[in-house]
């Protein structure tokens, strides 16, 4: 054992010498780290109406745990992955995350799945000082100011979701820049936060690309027939709008865009990540051919980071990743790079959970995402990915836009 | 506007059809069966699970619904009915029995999961499903400026001819004779010969098969099927309309249910979605100001 540790180092010094003033060189301190298990949590809607979301979410991040320490852990230390069921409810997600940092003593988290929770257990990680990383929030005000009104960026909150306020503006300006349209309609749900969110955010940025928008029709989310509002979109005073713009969640964009369709509407759809999933494309089926969002994962892109996990995926669990799996995947990847970087104690938590913390902020991986890093706000920093549904279920890459 | 007003028959029709059922057996009984929404609800999941998870053609997973919905109806009279006939307890216990037969049937859909005990009536917990394309044939036709989808055209002939049917029955059969004699007095009817429990359960088995068949086209037109249906979208709006169009009334519950959908849609469009609920429910306020018995009540003559 001890001649093994001596041709450790010898072959570790020779290393570090041979990388010389090119500055590479892994973490320096890694035996402190063999035998050891760090311990992250996780807080995810696994039940409830998160639930199409969070359990991907979970199974992307165990995949991730189980590769990590299948190939010999973070610099030799396993990772635990405790994970918790926060029945998409806040005030559940509030406590799951204090327990998992005061009983479970957790150095970080992921989650949790909606933004209605994270509004209760960001500010909650943020003042026990523990790292927290939303996997699949997109609304507005998640970071950095997490505790708004009160507009302190939060240090422990992180994100490596895309949000709205980045994918719904980088999707009309690609829509825009391709085909010029002139006159839109915009079909928002008014009573859910991220649909509301979405509505506002394509409001202010239409003038921007000289779009016209004739009309903006709200609805209720709880509504059983949409086709009133879809008559109301499709011709505004004898005009057909040239874009129908579509924030909202779950079935109902595809029920808009069927229902359009039927009356015989030709233009084109754009959405926000309320369309990039397998089961709004298969829902809308030939009605939702063509209609254009912003993703920030694309199943078919063949970079290794992302090949690599959609074999994974489908060898352990059988089907297809989505977008909250591949995020869920990146964000237990994250973590072990930073924890592999932040020359853990193992003895001090709080200071762990800090080191941890600063390790996090440098990130800078290859993904299923592509190339990720955080931005100052802690907010991710990655290309962007215009698709387009196929009209049988699945999507195609239409553009892709690099992080600036 | 004159899409709207198709629009607004169709909405119209589904609201008819399902406060056919409801009015049936106020009608009759006296009670309003508030675990009708749930059988409307029951009908629509079990047609959408037999025809996806257990791989029936839609046809034969509608008469299975329908049978299955009926079926429920003698639940509900066994037991939220029966058993407190027998005790004269008063209406209101009936309605509270009702509304908890309603709890646990929209409670025990949720539940349903893979491998759970209720996958064979439903797997998809809280979310709302449709049904597959191509599972049902909808063809589309564009008659001058109106686009008509043959999902929703179709209802209008079912509700209408149910409503003949059930006419004709109540007023020129030998059972129709017996439902109203029963409406009319239970205890006089009981002393003509009349077997007063098997009345009521025949009421409840043909108002829930109406129900269960609502509840199917509203999942076929609409493309939404979840646990909450009923609940959400005629259990409130289907007492409305049998208040437009008079308890007890068949002819006044599908007159109300169009008058209803024509109203929401007039709102909708004028004022916006968010006045929808509150101009529907006002025109309900008025009516029951103006014309208490509502369009084709008689009941508060019958009672002097």
């Amino acid at each position: 054992m001890n001649r093994m540790r001596v041709i450790g180092w010898l072959v570790a010094t020779v290393l570090v010498a041979a990388c010389g003033s090119t500055g590479g060189g892994g973490g320096g301190t890694s035996n402190s780290y063999s035998g050891k298990t760090i311990k992250f949590g996780s807080v995810l809607s696994l039940t409830g109406a998160g639930s199409v979301y969070g359990p991907q979410s979970l199974n992307g991040a165990k995949l991730a745990v189980k590769e990590i320490n299948a190939s010999g852990g973070v610099n030799g230390a396993q990772i635990d992955l405790a994970s918790e069921d926060d029945t998409s409810d806040k005030g559940i997600s509030a406590q799951k995350t204090q327990a998992l940092i005061q009983s479970n003593q957790v150095l970080a988290l992921l989650g949790p799945t909606l933004s209605n929770s994270a509004v209760a257990a960001h500010p909650l990680a943020e003042s026990l000082k523990t790292p927290m990383l939303a996997v699949s929030t997109t609304g507005i005000h998640i970071v950095p100011d997490c505790k708004n009104p009160d507009p302190t960026p939060c240090k422990y909150v992180f994100r490596d979701s895309l949000g709205e306020e980045t994918a719904i503006p980088d999707n009309i300006k690609s829509y825009a820049n391709d085909s010029h349209p002139k006159t839109g309609v915009l079909l928002v749900a008014q009573d859910d936060k991220f649909s509301s969110d979405g509505g506002t955010i394509v409001q202010n940025t239409v003038g921007q690309y000289n779009i016209q928008l004739l009309k903006v029709i709200k609805f209720n989310k709880g509504e059983a027939d949409f086709s009133p509002y879809v008559t109301q979109a499709v011709k505004v005073n004898g005009v057909a709008p040239d874009v129908i713009f579509i924030t909202s969640l779950g079935q109902i964009p595809a029920k808009l865009m069927t229902g359009a369709r039927n009356l015989g509407w030709q233009g084109q759809f754009l959405g926000g990540n309320g369309f990039n999933t397998a089961a709004v494309s298969t829902q809308a089926g030939a009605a939702g051919t063509g209609a254009r969002s912003a993703s920030a994962w694309y199943l078919g892109n063949d970079f290794p980071s992302n090949k690599d996990f959609v074999t994974a995926y489908k060898n352990e669990y059988n089907k297809d990743p989505d977008q909250f799996a591949a995020q869920g995947y990146t964000g237990m990847k994250i973590l072990a790079d930073a924890a592999k970087r932040a020359n853990l104690t193992f003895t001090d938590v709080a200071g762990d959970r800090d080191k941890l913390r600063a390790a996090m902020e440098t990130v800078n991986l290859q993904t299923p995402l592509g190339p990720f890093q955080f931005t100052a706000n802690h907010d991710v920093k990655q290309t962007v990915w215009i698709i387009a549904m196929d009209g049988a279920g699945g999507f195609k890459l239409v553009h892709e836009i690099r992080a600036s | 506007m004159d899409q709207q007003i198709v629009n607004a028959i169709f909405t119209g029709s589904i609201y008819a059809l399902f406060a056919v059922g409801y009015t049936l057996v106020f009608g009759i009984l006296d009670i309003l069966n508030l675990a009708h929404s749930a059988v409307f609800m029951f009908g629509a999941a079990l047609t959408y699970s037999l025809v996806v998870n257990h791989g029936q053609s839609f046809w034969i997973a509608c008469v299975l619904g329908i049978i299955a919905s009926a079926a429920l109806g003698l639940v509900i009279e066994y037991v939220c009915l029966r058993p407190l006939r027998r005790r004269q307890a008063p209406p209101i216990a009936a309605l509270i029995s009702t509304i908890g037969l309603a709890l646990v049937i929209v409670a025990a859909v949720e539940q349903g999961k893979q491998g759970g005990l209720f996958a064979w009536l439903w797997v998809d917990g809280a979310n709302s499903v449709a049904f597959p394309r191509g599972t049902i044939p909808n063809p589309i036709w564009h008659v001058g400026d109106l686009t008509l989808e043959a999902t929703k055209v179709v209802i209008i002939p079912i509700s209408i001819a149910l409503m003949l049917v059930l006419g004709y029955v109540m007023r020129y059969t030998q059972v129709g004779r017996g439902l109203r004699a029963v409406a009319e007095n239970p205890r006089a009817a009981r002393l003509m010969g009349l077997d007063v429990d098997r009345m009521i359960a025949l009421t409840l088995v043909i108002s829930s098969a109406l129900g269960g068949l609502a509840g199917i086209l509203f999942g076929v037109a609409l493309g939404d099927i979840s646990p909450y249906i009923g609940r959400d979208y005629v259990e409130v709006r289907g007492l409305a309309v049998i208040v437009l169009g008079g308890m007890g009334s068949i002819p006044g519950a599908v007159l109300g249910g169009y008058l209803l959908g024509l109203i929401e849609m007039l709102a909708l469009v004028t004022l916006g979605s968010g006045a929808r609920g509150g101009v529907a429910f006002a025109a309900l306020f008025l009516m029951l100001v103006l014309r208490p018995q509502g369009l084709f009540g008689t009941r508060l003559r019958e009672r002097i």
